[in-house]
């Protein structure tokens, strides 16, 4: 028996992306601000942490 | 993030250098040694704090002759390899001067890798005449002016290009040449983009 496919909004899919980006941007501006004030040893030691 | 900004450089002492700073570092400095260089890619927002890795970086390399490029192909061979060509004079002739970027990544891997390429476009020669030095403690890198990297950026367009942008305008825009920024955001049709995204 074929299995019920969920129902897909593709207008509410568009509008989750744009919140997610909206967030995302927002996130970079807090993201800056704490760069910003923080020492050069302790953002980049997290940074290393996170791409090694 | 503490750092010097001049019209020439920018100096950030004691960063913890990553293994993608690493590996920038090392093929640049050898690169550096046979031509000039520039670095034109999301690289540039991870080198001042971006939060996110990056598959390649791409660089652009001045125009230098197969002579020239031969002595760069067998340095750069002891701790790199070319994921298009083995053959040097492939490397020159069919990719580089061809107008094709040439891949390199640290032997016997394939990420990350540098995309090397001759420039193209007129944006491309003037990213390399007016490159600004970035001293890391003891090293040195070369990148595109900020002025044009935000916009350019924009004019990429994807999220993640929007978001680098966002980046390095938050970082430097008590620093950087507004009337250059805006004359690019002119020419790349981005002013919309940034006023909405950026400020």
């Amino acid at each position: 028996m074929k299995k019920k496919l969920p129902r897909v909004d593709l207008k509410e899919l568009k509008k989750l992306k744009e919140d997610n980006f909206r967030e995302r941007l927002e996130f970079i501006d807090k993201y800056v601000e704490w760069l910003k004030k923080t020492p050069n040893k302790e953002w980049s030691s997290q940074q290393k942490e996170l791409i090694d | 993030m503490e750092f010097d900004y001049t019209k020439d450089k920018i100096v950030i002492r004691d960063k913890v250098i990553s293994a993608l700073d690493k590996f920038a570092l090392d093929f640049t400095k050898s690169l550096s040694k046979y031509a000039n260089y520039v670095i034109v890619s999301g690289y540039v927002a991870i080198l001042f704090g971006r939060n996110r890795n990056s598959e390649d970086i791409d660089v652009f390399v001045e125009r230098i002759d197969f002579d020239r490029f031969k002595r760069f192909w067998i340095e750069i061979s002891k701790n790199f390899e070319c994921i298009n060509t083995r053959d040097v004079k492939a490397a020159y002739w069919e990719y580089l001067s061809s107008g094709i970027s040439l891949r390199f990544s640290k032997k016997k891997t394939f990420i990350p890798n540098i995309e090397l390429k001759f420039p193209k476009m007129e944006l491309d020669y003037w990213s390399l005449s007016e490159r600004k030095k970035v001293l890391l403690d003891d090293h040195q890198l070369f990148i595109a002016p900020l002025e044009l990297q935000i916009p350019f950026k924009l004019y990429l367009g994807s999220e993640k290009d929007i978001e680098d942008a966002k980046h390095i305008y938050g970082v430097f825009k008590d620093k950087l040449n507004l009337v250059l920024l805006h004359d690019f955001n002119r020419k790349f049709k981005t002013l919309d983009l940034f006023n909405r995204y950026l400020k």
